[in-house]
């Protein structure tokens, strides 16, 4: 599992979208080195979220399903996926509820997480081919 | 050119609720999403639950339009996902038609990167967008036209003035942003998903308990023997309960609403411990073979005498809330008791038919989540904040006015138009006249998309 790269892109995406939510509500010059900046912090949530709350979904079920040869990961994502984006989305919600301001930080909290649920299984799925 | 319709009610969305608050956006909305789904799901629409959940989910969208409460905009949540999970799963249950429709709602657009399975990947090979034919269809019209827009303006002027009035002043960054947000809802709700193991097992699932091939018969008239005289005791101690109960209902004449009250709220969480704690005891007695038992019939007697005392149980706090309402008006505490007792005697007769027809716990889940359902969206329908004011001005013995005062603005114009007829104190007049002005500027600031109907009483007067 290339956990690397999709934490690597899992940055990217987040960052892009904190940046675009604050910057649709008011440009301003010092905001570029800025975004470059905000990718450290952002790459380690990534990271701990990443390797906390969703990796060892397809670490502990991995051993379990030896058997099924390619759709492995299919059967992960669909079982544990569904409940990991309600939980996932009651959370952010309940963060943006509490706090508006912090509305871009749950918002690309909440997509990122879920991009990247695709990208791990994807990435699985290409590696046991 | 499959995604258009999706790109029109994104662009719609966004023209419904940027910056606007809720009214008639919702009733517009919950129109486009039906669209929506009967153009990405054109066989679903002709079953009969769909086109029910479609109804219903209409329904709730006018009563938002009619009186906006909580209540009105949860139902309305609440049937706009049982309408998703509807389309998501027919024959599934209406737990899992929320489940499902959640889901959808919030992920679809992530789960279909899995979704597709490889017998549909070898009937129908993907085909590959030809994005310059979709340049060229877009780009070449619009292009014209802005081209021939420019020609007309200059030799009509009343074209011209036509022109300058469109105004696309509201189109900015955060605009686009939720332009992306309403096609990512309603791409999502296009081709809803299921939440695969919760859906499969629910339809897997029947109503009814099947019996076990061979049950050892020594350890279930034990158990038969230890549920007989478990709900045959609970039977004496609820009589005993409900003696002295109603012999202090016909005896006492403390009618301080505090004491009633006390009563009421005292009954409702007794209520609720022995209905619960009823249920309980009941599945798991019949959770299994005891059903098939054929010495269970004492079992199954002092289990519907025990359902039916309890029923008179609720009767008894029925009649306690009716008091209290008699004396002191209706309040959404009260209400809610009689919605709670309603849910809890519907509870106990599926109870009841579960011991009777041999049901299993499912079924209880199934119809009582059905009956919650149901009530959420008939009590949507009606305009509690009008009717509590309406019966409490005219027939409760007393009334508490500044909890009148406080309710929505759905009662304010009941209120003004009892001020204007009754001879009311100079300082109740001036509140409700301060609550009306305060509705009529609010009313008078609304955009096209936050209009109600009280907007249209404001024209009438």
């Amino acid at each position: 599992m290339n956990i690397s790269s999709v934490i690597f892109k899992s940055t990217v995406l987040a960052t892009c979208i904190f940046w675009i939510v604050i910057m649709s509500q008011g440009f301003q010059n010092y905001m570029i080195p800025l975004v470059f900046l905000s990718m450290i912090p952002i790459s380690i949530c990534c990271a701990i979220t990443i390797f906390l709350t969703i990796v060892p979904f397809f670490w502990v079920r991995r051993g379990e399903l030896v058997d099924e040869f390619d759709g492995r990961n299919r059967i992960i994502f669909k079982k544990y996926f569904p409940f990991y984006a309600i939980v996932s989305f009651s959370l952010c919600l309940y963060g943006i509820v509490e706090s508006i301001f912090a509305i871009s930080f749950f918002v690309s909290a909440f997509f990122t997480t879920m991009q990247s649920w695709v990208w791990l299984a994807k990435d699985n799925e290409k590696q046991n081919n | 050119m499959k995604n258009i319709p999706l790109l029109i009610g994104a662009f719609l969305f966004s023209i419904f609720f940027y910056q606007q608050d809720i009214g008639l956006n919702l009733s517009l909305f919950s129109l486009l999403t039906i669209i929506i789904l009967a153009i990405y799901n054109k066989d679903l629409f002709k079953k009969k639950s769909t086109i029910i959940f479609s109804i219903v989910f209409i329904i709730t969208a006018i009563t938002i339009f009619f009186f906006r409460s909580i209540l009105t905009i949860v139902a309305y949540v609440v049937a706009f996902l049982t309408l998703i999970g509807n389309v998501s799963k027919q024959g599934s249950s209406v737990y899992v038609n929320w489940l499902n429709g959640l889901y959808t709602s919030i992920a679809a657009f992530f789960h279909r990167n899995f979704n597709t399975t490889e017998k549909d990947e070898k009937v129908t090979p993907k085909q590959k967008t030809d994005y310059l034919h979709l340049i060229k269809i877009i780009g070449i019209p619009l292009i014209t036209v802005i081209i021939f827009i420019a020609l007309y303006k200059n030799g009509n002027p009343m074209f011209s003035e036509l022109i300058s009035k469109i105004d696309f002043g509201f189109i900015n960054i955060q605009w686009l942003l939720f332009s992306v947000l309403g096609y990512y809802l309603l791409s999502n709700i296009s081709k809803p998903v299921i939440v695969d193991p919760a859906t499969t097992y629910d339809l897997n699932n029947g109503n009814s308990l099947s019996r076990e091939r061979d049950f050892i018969v020594e350890k279930i008239k034990k158990e038969n023997q230890l549920g007989f005289i478990l709900i045959a005791l609970l039977n004496v101690l609820i009589v005993i309960f409900l003696i002295t109960d109603i012999t202090y209902l016909i005896s006492t004449n403390d009618l301080r609403a505090s004491a009633i009250s006390n009563q009421v709220h005292n009954g409702i969480n007794t209520l609720i411990a022995s209905i619960l704690i009823a249920i309980i005891i009941i599945l798991y007695f019949f959770r299994g073979d005891l059903n098939f038992y054929k010495g269970n019939k004492n079992l199954k007697t002092v289990t519907y005498v025990w359902i039916v005392l309890n029923l008179l149980l609720i009767i008894n706090i029925v009649i306690k809330d009716c008091q209290y309402i008699y004396y002191f008006g209706f309040t959404y505490k009260r209400i809610g008791v009689l919605i709670y007792l309603l849910l809890t005697i519907i509870g106990l007769l599926t109870t009841l038919i579960k011991v009777k027809q041999i049901k299993n716990f499912w079924y209880l889940f199934r119809v009582n989540t059905l009956t919650a359902f149901t009530i959420l969206i008939i009590s949507s329908t009606i305009n509690w904040d009008n009717y509590i004011t309406h019966y409490n001005l005219n027939y409760a013995q007393s009334m508490d006015f500044n909890y009148l005062l406080d309710l929505s603005d759905n009662n304010t114009f009941l209120l003004k138009n009892y001020a204007d007829k009754n001879n009311l104190t100079a300082e109740r007049k001036s509140l409700i006249e301060k609550k009306y002005k305060a509705y009529l500027i609010e009313l008078e600031s609304k955009k096209w998309q936050e209009i109600q109907y009280d907007n249209f009483k404001l024209n009438k007067d």
